[in-house]
């Protein structure tokens, strides 16, 4: 069951979850979602399911202690001399943030020791060889539990809102516990956040037929990117990737916009099947996606892409870093001497550097994963630096920024650069990517593609036919999307027949051309080893 | 209540109309044809769809062990027998049965015999579920022919005319010594046999007495995949159901292999010459305890011996 598009987890395991979650009254539902929550981390995770279990209880404990802390400041507050509060205060904010400060280290220790340890160690014995230096450390490849890059952030953020205030402590270890674990996004994310569903699951609404039916609509539509496009893609990828010195520069180019393809079919159609699942229960889960091949800009791309990652890192490490002492001096040392434009950005570019260094390191340990991190970096950089140049371009040229032709450049702009990001991304390693990218842009041909070799590198014409139409149906429902239709709303209030006709044609569809069966790898969940 | 149990009802009403699609899609999408460019899968063992009815007297199923292990030709030449081999790689028990039941379709075999290391391929709950899927809608099986259907699909009428001359046997000369020779220390342990094998095995039996065929379980030589505990485990569940089990591990002055030569893979499979001395005892064996005809001079069995020369060419070049 590694995989939320599994028989197994799709056919047995969640409509078993559904049906004794709907047989029994609030209290056993509860009972069962957290059940079926740890059944699922110990079938893919095993014993390694101790991990959860520590964080859940350390973050639990934890929550409580700030609490008490805060509560100890009221009560040492209440009829003190205005003179003193600050006093009381500072004392108090030290303790929260002693005990914050050891929660990270604790929580982000786990993640860097499981994750990291045979990188950093890899990284060091070749420090050491280089300097000549006796030294070698054993590099021992820790065994990380599934998910544990998504729970370790969203207890996290769990903390910081107790933290802050945002939110109570929650004494409810077991409503604490099925929030950490949600079966549906413990592997994959999206990564929640506690005021919004901490409660919603607690309340284990009944199954109504309209959650069910959105719910396996939202599903199918889920498996039809990933069974469809993204598995289908695979046959092509993965060979180029592995043997990348076989291809001439228009195959890889190729293969890296496939491998974007691929990566955004596995992953929004994994959040939808996320989604899709949650839903059934009536819990509403955030999205992650919101067409990011729209995107004007790469920084609109990140906005649309893996947006709860985004909101993870802008809430607790880019806001936290501008707004702190050293960085709010240095914005208003950079306003005096370079105005109000290149004054804040220098202080942004500080808070930009660290979302970004850890939102590529967060994916993997590996300097293809860094260099990802820093390529974004640069990119919304630039793009904030020479915005003022730009918008007077625009002005100068006369043309209209978001019209039509405009908005198509820079839209496709966008992808490009994003795709180049991705094969930095994909590249078993970092010296490999470059080697890609040189390749793709040194040794670009078409003579694959125009002799119709292309169509024997493990995708034939056909392959490439389906992938094209089913990117189309996608497309075609993000502009929808995009002009605030409700799809699912609308196709609900049609006849039955056109309803039913609808949904008989995406199943069949799914059914006749996914990629599965003898012959055929389906690409591991790609996400879920992050 | 009554708008509830609506709702549940559409829902079955919804699941029944997808049913009958899908068994229509499979009518469309099943394999015309059983060689390999129809979309044909597993065409070796699905060779036997192309054989003449009711021709086939010894009948074998089971894994790789199966299909390296007994040459149909041999069995031919030396004692008339003419015989099939539905085996694929890792073939496991409900696999072995469907293609047990599609056999017996067209075929009336005396003899079924099963190579007992499928009964130690462990079968999870899902491969049981996809395997019963797969039997009852191909589609879910054949639905990468969409690429090559054509107006012939639509009729969904099936003609078979591909006949393996190796009669599903899998010819390999390699010859890589086994480094274990001594592999059946004897014991009194017994390797369990999981529970939904044995449902398996004992359907299978009562598949080939409902088809007036007798089941007979055999162990092909394999210093690495057999041991004592296996043949325990084996011969007391031939004891449960019955049936004769044929251990050829045990009979090393009999089948005499030499594992220095007669294996393609370190003691794993048979090769050629391996085969060839499986083969022979087998063959005896089962002259001596079944009643089946030597039908080399029956005019039915012509295309055999056609077929005899043309596997000589190719086993001989």
């Amino acid at each position: 069951m590694y995989s939320y598009c599994s028989v197994v987890f799709l056919g047995v395991f969640l409509p078993l979850t559904v049906a004794l979650y709907q047989a029994l009254p609030q209290k056993g539902r509860r009972v069962v979602l957290l059940a079926a929550s740890y059944v699922f981390f110990w079938i893919l995770s095993g014993k390694l399911l101790l991990y959860l279990l520590f964080s859940t209880l350390s973050v639990h404990h934890i929550g409580l202690w700030l609490s008490l802390l805060a509560n100890e400041r009221d009560a040492a507050l209440q009829g003190v001399e205005r003179s003193e509060r600050k006093a009381i205060k500072q004392q108090y904010l030290h303790k929260q943030r002693m005990v914050m400060g050891f929660a990270v280290v604790l929580h982000i220790g786990i993640l860097v020791a499981v994750k990291y340890t045979a990188f950093f160690g890899w990284n060091l014995n070749n420090l050491f060889e280089v300097l000549h230096l006796p030294l070698r450390l054993s590099t021992v490849k820790i065994l990380a539990p599934i998910g544990i890059s998504f729970y370790t952030l969203q207890a996290l953020s769990y903390l910081f809102d107790v933290y802050r205030g945002s939110v109570p402590a929650d004494r409810n270890l077991f409503r604490l516990a099925l929030f950490l674990s949600f079966f549906p996004q413990i592997m994959e994310g999206p990564i929640c956040r506690y005021s919004d569903t901490a409660q919603a699951l607690w309340e284990c609404p009944s199954v109504s037929y309209r959650s069910l039916t959105f719910g396996a609509q939202r599903i199918l539509y889920g498996v039809m990117k990933k069974v469809v496009v993204a598995d289908r893609l695979n046959a092509f990828i993965k060979p180029v990737f592995a043997d990348y010195a076989q291809y001439d520069g228009g195959v890889i180019a190729l293969a890296a916009v496939g491998y974007t393809c691929q990566l955004y079919m596995e992953f929004s159609g994994t959040m939808d099947i996320v989604i899709g699942a949650a839903e059934i229960f009536g819990i509403r889960l955030p999205e992650n996606f919101r067409q990011p091949f729209f995107s004007k800009s790469i920084s609109e791309f990140w906005k649309r892409w893996h947006i709860t990652l985004g909101t993870w890192f802008r809430d607790y490490i880019f806001y936290p870093v501008t707004l702190s002492k050293p960085l709010k001096k240095l914005t208003t040392w950079g306003r005096k001497r370079l105005g109000n434009h290149f004054g804040p950005l220098l202080a942004g570019a500080v808070a930009l550097f660290c979302v970004w260094f850890s939102n590529g390191i967060w994916h993997g340990a590996g300097w293809n994963y860094i260099f990802f991190g820093i390529y974004h970096f640069v990119l919304i950089l630039l793009g904030n630096v020479f915005e003022p140049f730009v918008h007077k371009t625009y002005e100068k040229l006369r043309l209209r920024r978001n019209g039509a032709v405009c908005t198509g450049l820079r839209i496709l702009k966008t992808g490009v650069l994003v795709c180049i990001g991705e094969l930095f991304f994909r590249a078993p390693e970092l010296g490999i990517g470059m080697k890609m990218f040189g390749r793709m842009v040194g040794s670009f041909s078409l003579s694959s593609f125009k002799s119709g070799k292309i169509f024997e590198m493990g995708m034939d014409r056909q392959d490439f036919i389906i992938v094209g139409v089913t990117v189309a149906i996608v497309f075609l429902f993000g502009v929808l999307k995009e002009r605030g239709v409700q799809i699912r709303q609308r196709t609900a209030e049609k006849p039955t027949v056109l309803r039913w006709a609808l949904y008989y044609a995406l199943i069949l569809f799914v059914i006749v051309f996914g990629a599965y069966g003898p012959g055929y790898i389906p690409v591991d969940p790609i996400y879920a080893n992050f | 209540m009554k708008q509830k149990g609506r709702k549940i009802a559409r829902c079955f009403v919804f699941l029944f109309g997808l049913l009958c699609m899908l068994l229509l899609l499979s009518r469309l999408f099943v394999p015309k044809n059983n060689r390999k460019e129809f979309g044909m899968q597993d065409v070796q063992a699905n060779g036997i769809l192309g054989e003449p009815e009711n021709t086939i007297e010894v009948l074998v199923i089971g894994d790789s062990l199966a299909y390296s292990g007994l040459v149909p030709m041999a069995l031919w030449e030396q004692y008339g027998i003419p015989s099939y081999v539905c085996c694929t790689k890792a073939q496991q028990l409900p696999y072995s049965a469907s293609l047990l039941q599609q056999a017996l379709r067209t075929q009336k075999p005396k003899v079924v015999l099963l190579e007992a290391n499928a009964i130690y391929r462990k079968i999870t709950g899902i491969e049981f579920l996809v395997n019963v899927s797969r039997d009852s809608l191909p589609v879910l099986n054949y639905h990468d022919r969409w690429k090559s259907l054509n107006v012939n699909d639509l009729s969904g009428r099936v003609e078979y005319t591909w006949t393996d001359d190796g009669k599903g046997y899998l010819f390999n000369k390699k010859s890589r010594p086994a480094e274990k020779k001594n592999y059946m220390v004897p014991t009194e342990e017994t390797e369990k046999i999981a529970w939904l094998n044995e449902r398996y095995v004992s359907y299978i039996a009562k598949l080939c007495e409902k088809n007036g065929a007798e089941l007979m379980l055999y162990s092909t030589p394999s210093a690495k995949c057999w041991n004592y505990k296996r043949h325990n485990g084996i011969q007391e569940l031939a004891d449960r159901l019955s049936v004769p089990y044929l251990d050829m591990n045990l009979l090393s002055d009999e089948v005499a292999i030499d594992w220095t030569k007669d294996t393609r893979d370190y003691g794993d499979h048979m090769n050629y010459s391996g085969a060839k001395k499986v083969t022979q005892y087998l063959g005896s064996y089962l002259k001596a305890h079944y009643e089946l005809s030597d039908c080399r001079d029956s005019e039915r069995y012509a295309k055999w011996n056609d077929c005899l020369a043309r596997w000589k060419r190719k086993v001989e070049k």
